[in-house]
């Protein structure tokens, strides 16, 4: 997922699970206007905000602290979610296209499937019944959704791997091991990667449902301008939320551009 | 109350809310093929053109869902526009996307034998291009439905229509007899819903699909 009219390698969607576009060159043009985009509009909303009176309700909810803490208690989620996704998906990913493990694949597969149409707020609500409320929860629910998308561009990044090429590192000698984090792991960084981009962007969105079950974050200032009737505060926490997610997405893509192994840049 | 005395105690609402959640969700996906499908027609030709089709809707789709709605609010009010309107923009992206690709990867040799037996360009896209890059449309069409289920829910709390409605009941009346029941009864429906959803499209894609490139 990119933000701007950056260069985009089109290819079809074929799953839930796939829909992370395969990387593609990032131009200068995009690196460049995106950060611009989200600073204009952040420097908008404030200015405006700064310029109108705002009733006690407003206020109330607008301070400066509150608004900090929302978005602090966002990039948590997001960070920490994102960091039990990897831990999770990627060794998961693995393991699920070696040897005999192979053949549990397909339910794994059937298994994501069939999760990723369960709606991320049901989850969340769910688990609030197990868990109880609070952000606990809301990062299990975050990490539990967003496992899918990176396990199965892990495990598609491994399997889509020409044969010919492990056949060849076989030939020369190298350890299983070594054919695993030499030659395979390496090709299908570029998949792997689009899948963390991908799950870091489905994160930043569960985010904004993590103030349903008490787990703070940015939908807090949305729900409040909801109840409270309060257009600017809805107004300030959609943006934020915007923000951030474009933001997150645009570090996701410089990380692609730093990651992607030489060889396989430009195929 | 087990869960399946609440469902049947609550058979017409469940009923209610399940009917208005499938009909908001068909009916944003017809508006969004149409819309896509034309997008992609429009700018599947030009470089330039396809590119930002899908720069712009990949933009929407990182763009949280709940923001969204949020950001919709003030334009749109409460209730079903902003929901309408969402579930639309959300549904863009697999659709274009899949246009594009469906309609470029269509074989020129194809269209220049429909050229050569001297179709109109319209009938080229009608009778050849459309037909032969039906099923990844299709395709895309299935992962936008799949998707709007889930955003359709998170838009019941801006008044919206559907099983949300039950998930948002359930989580504001935590603690109460019913809440769990209320939560599971419209976090299942929609699944479902997704379900029965995905097969009826599989089954569409077997119908419409023509003869010639069925594998």
């Amino acid at each position: 997922m990119t933000a701007g009219p950056g260069t985009e390698e089109a290819q079809p969607v074929t799953s839930a699970l796939q829909s992370a576009p395969m990387p593609r060159k990032v131009t200068a043009k995009k690196l460049i206007v995106t950060p611009i985009v989200i600073v204009l509009a952040l420097i908008g909303t404030y200015v405006w905000i700064s310029n109108v009176s705002l009733d006690p309700i407003e206020k109330n909810s607008l301070s400066g602290a509150l608004v900090r803490q929302a978005l602090w208690q966002h990039i948590r989620l997001t960070a920490y979610s994102t960091f039990f996704v990897l831990v999770i998906a990627i060794p998961l990913g693995i393991a699920l296209t070696r040897g005999g493990v192979r053949k549990a694949s397909p339910v794994a597969t059937a298994i994501a499937n069939l999760g990723q149409s369960i709606p991320s707020i049901g989850l969340l609500a769910l688990l609030t019944f197990w868990l109880g409320i609070g952000p606990r929860t809301a990062l299990v629910g975050m990490v539990a959704y967003a496992v899918l998308p990176v396990l199965s561009n892990t495990m598609s990044g491994l399997r889509g791997i020409d044969p010919q090429l492990v056949d060849a590192a076989r030939g020369i000698g190298m350890s299983g091991f070594g054919v695993l984090t030499k030659v395979e792991l390496p090709l299908a960084v570029p998949l792997i990667l689009a899948g963390v981009r991908n799950a870091l962007v489905l994160n930043v969105g569960t985010g904004t449902l993590a103030g349903f079950v008490s787990g703070g974050g940015l939908g807090t200032l949305i729900t409040n301008g909801i109840v409270t009737q309060r257009t600017r505060v809805l107004i300030v926490g959609s943006v934020l939320a915007v923000a951030l997610a474009l933001f997150v997405d645009w570090l996701a893509s410089l990380a692609e551009l730093q990651l992607t192994p030489r060889g396989l840049e430009e195929s | 109350m087990s869960f399946w005395d609440f469902v049947g105690s609550r058979r017409q609402q469940l009923l209610m809310d399940t009917y208005q959640h499938a009909s908001a969700v068909f009916q944003c996906m017809v508006v969004a093929a149409v819309i896509g499908i034309g997008i992609g027609m429009l700018t599947y030709r030009n470089e330039r053109a396809g590119r930002l089709a899908i720069a712009t809707t990949v933009t929407i789709m990182t763009i949280p869902s709940y923001a969204l709605l949020g950001l919709l609010i003030p334009a749109l009010g409460l209730g079903v526009p902003p929901t309408v309107t969402a579930l639309v923009l959300y549904a863009l992206l697999p659709i274009v996307r899949n246009a594009i690709v469906g309609l470029r990867g269509v074989d020129p040799s194809l269209v220049d034998a429909a050229r050569g037996i001297g179709m109109s360009r319209a009938a080229q896209i009608a009778r050849v291009e459309l037909p032969v890059a039906w099923p990844t449309i299709l395709t895309g069409i299935r992962v936008a439905t799949q998707m709007l289920m889930g955003i359709a829910a998170i838009a019941a709390f801006a008044s919206g229509p559907g099983l949300g409605n039950e998930i948002f009941a359930g989580i504001s009346s935590l603690g109460s007899a019913n809440s769990l029941n209320q939560v599971l009864a419209g976090t299942l429906g929609i699944v479902v819903l997704a379900l029965l959803f995905d097969a009826a499209l599989v089954l569409i894609g077997r119908l419409t699909t023509s003869r010639g490139i069925r594998a």
